[in-house]
């Protein structure tokens, strides 16, 4: 049975620069009713450029924005019906709680007794519902982003967007806060666009992830479609820790490739989405975690090589390592419920991993 | 010695100045008024204030061009204000300098060239029966309007820059949360906003007040002899009549209505809300 799709939103080839800088190039999306969508890359890549004009403090300077089917190219923002959530938390200080979230009510003119009701329902929904009469500098930076959350909810936005929402806090909150998200999103069901530079927020929280670069989009798709087959280097390195190796194709035999990368190592991979040629310039990705390390040569394992253990960093749940293996240093994170995780620096060890997990790519040009 | 003490101890040579300079002469000031001509104790000088009608009328004068001044001070000053606060640092700087490069040049000095320029053939009376708008030239000087737009000209600066600053203190994603909840820029402004700085303006506005209810040198020049005020008056009864009591009972009577009226004024704004929001 085919359900038909209702996109909320719709980004054809937006353009926007700044100057003759151009920040944001050919930016195409159409996002679901009650997708959750994240806009992830680092500081400068025009996420928050992109969100600006989804929220109408910018004007795109080509292509065509759709909220709801509708054009809204030049429809200031406080006539598209939006939520927003800052980094800066940007509760009114002289307004309390409770006037803070009546405000966008008042607007819309809502009678007092539902406003109240309201203002009621919202502040249980993020689970402060004591704090109405306090004043923003009373409340700690994780109640302030929760009742700019409700603030933003509390007017049934058409959409909601969040931009870093989760940056000011500190490691625990933020986590916290994060799960908060999710809940949220899982009762409500509003859209949501979602504007990070964590990877690992990003890969929590969303249906779907747009992988920005230099004003360019490199990916659209899953987290575990971004995770796992990469549309570019750029979105295989920014979504996670890597070892990265140069090499070229020295036989193919069906699904299986041999490389043999500049530092003189072979190495096998199979299951690759890219077709290759025999002598093709590649780069070869092996994530940390796919890295077993061991005191024993496995030899029914192609992929092996013996190295030198140099550093290891033990982070609690996985112990980080670095092991020098002559051409290649590699880094290897071995997890707690491993019985090898207690790693010492200084000995010998053989680095192993598994075909399927090698990522080959051709060399990018430029 | 312990910190605290020591910085106190650095304020010294100046509490010591300020004792010798301001406090005793004022003292001093004050057990004048309360002398009368053989300097035994009288309250004459201050019932006499009362009694007569003519110093009410000028003290209420004193009040009615200050408080213009700081209308007009405020309504100019308020944009400016609001375009450093949305100004690039280096613009800042520019409209911080124009600003208070007037106060390089002597208040006599200005309050010549507003005689110039808004005098009978001054150059704006010129323009306007030029270009027909009037017949008869408009009187811009020796009145209360020309008080008020020399004071504002003097004291126009300190409004701007008290405003300024509490919006530069402003989160400007404030005013981006109230347009995207629904607020129009104008809403944004009275709902936000204006509220945001209340302090800069409560400031400026004291501040202009203060100023103008003791300016002596703009109405002396600008207002001549039909528009005195306090302080022109006690200058003429020390200077001219030589009744230093009674000069001193104004001065004083001056320097008590503007504390009255700036305390029942910043009482006013200043309601429980306010220092709840803004007490640092």
């Amino acid at each position: 049975m085919e359900v038909t799709k209702v996109i909320d939103v719709e980004l054809r080839g937006i353009m926007k620069k700044f100057q003759n800088n151009v920040v944001v190039q050919d930016f195409n999306l159409q996002v679901e009713q009650g997708e959750f969508i994240s806009f992830l890359g680092p500081s400068g890549c025009g996420k928050t450029t992109t969100l600006n004009m989804i929220a109408g403090f910018l004007d795109p300077d080509g292509g065509d924005l759709l909220i709801k089917g509708q054009r809204m190219n030049g429809v200031p923002p406080y006539k598209r019906e939006l939520g927003m959530v800052f980094q800066t938390y940007s509760l009114f200080p002289h307004m309390t709680v409770a006037e803070n979230i009546a405000y966008g009510l008042k607007l819309r003119k809502i009678g007092k007794q539902e406003m109240q009701d309201r203002v009621k329902r919202v502040l249980e929904l993020v689970k402060l519902p004591n704090v109405a009469d306090r004043y923003p500098k009373q409340l700690s930076g994780g109640q302030r982003q929760r009742i700019a959350i409700a603030r933003a909810l509390v007017i049934e936005p058409s959409l909601l967007l969040l931009d870093e929402p989760l940056s000011n806090l500190d490691a625990k909150l933020r986590e916290e806060l994060r799960d908060e998200l999710k809940r949220l999103h899982q009762e409500i069901g509003v859209t949501t666009i979602f504007v990070t530079h964590d990877q690992e927020e990003a890969l929590a929280l969303s249906d779907r992830i747009v992988v920005l670069n230099h004003g360019f989009v490199e990916q659209i798709g899953t987290p575990l479609e971004i995770y796992n087959q990469p549309a570019s280097e750029f979105v295989h390195t920014f979504i996670g820790k890597t070892n990265r190796m140069e090499g070229e194709v020295i036989a193919i035999d069906g699904d299986t490739l041999t490389l043999r990368t500049t530092g003189g190592l072979l190495v096998q991979a199979t299951g690759q989405q890219r077709a290759f040629a025999l002598q093709q310039k590649v780069v070869i990705f092996v994530r940390p975690e796919k890295i077993k390390l061991s005191d024993a040569a496995d030899t029914a394992q192609p992929n092996r090589v013996k190295g030198h253990l140099q550093l290891a960093s033990f982070l609690g749940s996985y112990t980080e390592c670095e092991v020098a293996t002559g051409a290649h240093t590699l880094s290897v994170k071995v997890q707690m419920s491993d019985k090898s995780a207690e790693q010492e620096a200084g000995k010998t060890v053989y680095c192993q991993w598994n075909a399927e997990d090698v990522l080959v790519m051709p060399v990018e040009r430029g | 010695m312990n910190k605290r003490l020591s910085i106190t101890l650095l304020t010294a040579p100046a509490m010591i100045v300020l004792l010798g300079v301001f406090i005793l002469p004022m003292l001093l000031m004050l057990m004048l008024s309360f002398q009368d001509e053989n300097q035994a104790f009288t309250l004459q000088n201050y019932t006499l204030f009362v009694q007569d009608s003519f110093y009410v009328e000028i003290l209420w004068r004193t009040i009615r061009v200050s408080l213009w001044t700081v209308l007009a001070t405020l309504l100019l000053g308020f944009p400016v204000a609001m375009y450093m606060a949305q100004a690039t640092g280096k613009m800042r700087g520019i409209v911080t300098m124009l600003i208070l490069a007037p106060h390089l040049i002597s208040v006599v000095i200005r309050n010549f060239g507003w005689v110039v320029v808004l005098g009978e053939k001054g150059w704006i009376n010129e323009m306007l029966m030029k270009l027909g708008l009037i017949e008869q030239p408009l009187r811009l000087l020796y009145n209360e309007l020309g008080v008020v737009i020399g004071l504002t000209d003097s004291f126009i600066a300190y409004m701007v820059l008290a405003i300024a600053t509490s919006l530069y203190a402003i989160d400007p994603s404030l005013s981006k949360a109230a347009s995207i909840l629904g607020a129009s820029r104008i809403r944004t402004f009275f709902t936000v906003t204006l509220p945001l700085c209340l302090p800069g303006i409560i400031a400026g506005t004291t501040l202009v007040f203060s100023l103008s209810m003791s300016a002596f040198v703009t109405p002396a020049l600008m207002g001549g002899t039909s528009v005195k005020v306090m302080p022109v008056i006690a200058y003429e009864q020390i200077m001219a009549t030589l009744n230093w009591p009674l000069g001193a009972a104004l001065a004083f009577l001056l320097l008590g209505s503007t504390i009255l009226l700036v305390t029942l004024y910043t009482k006013l704004i200043e309601t429980k809300r306010y220092k709840e929001v803004f007490a640092s």
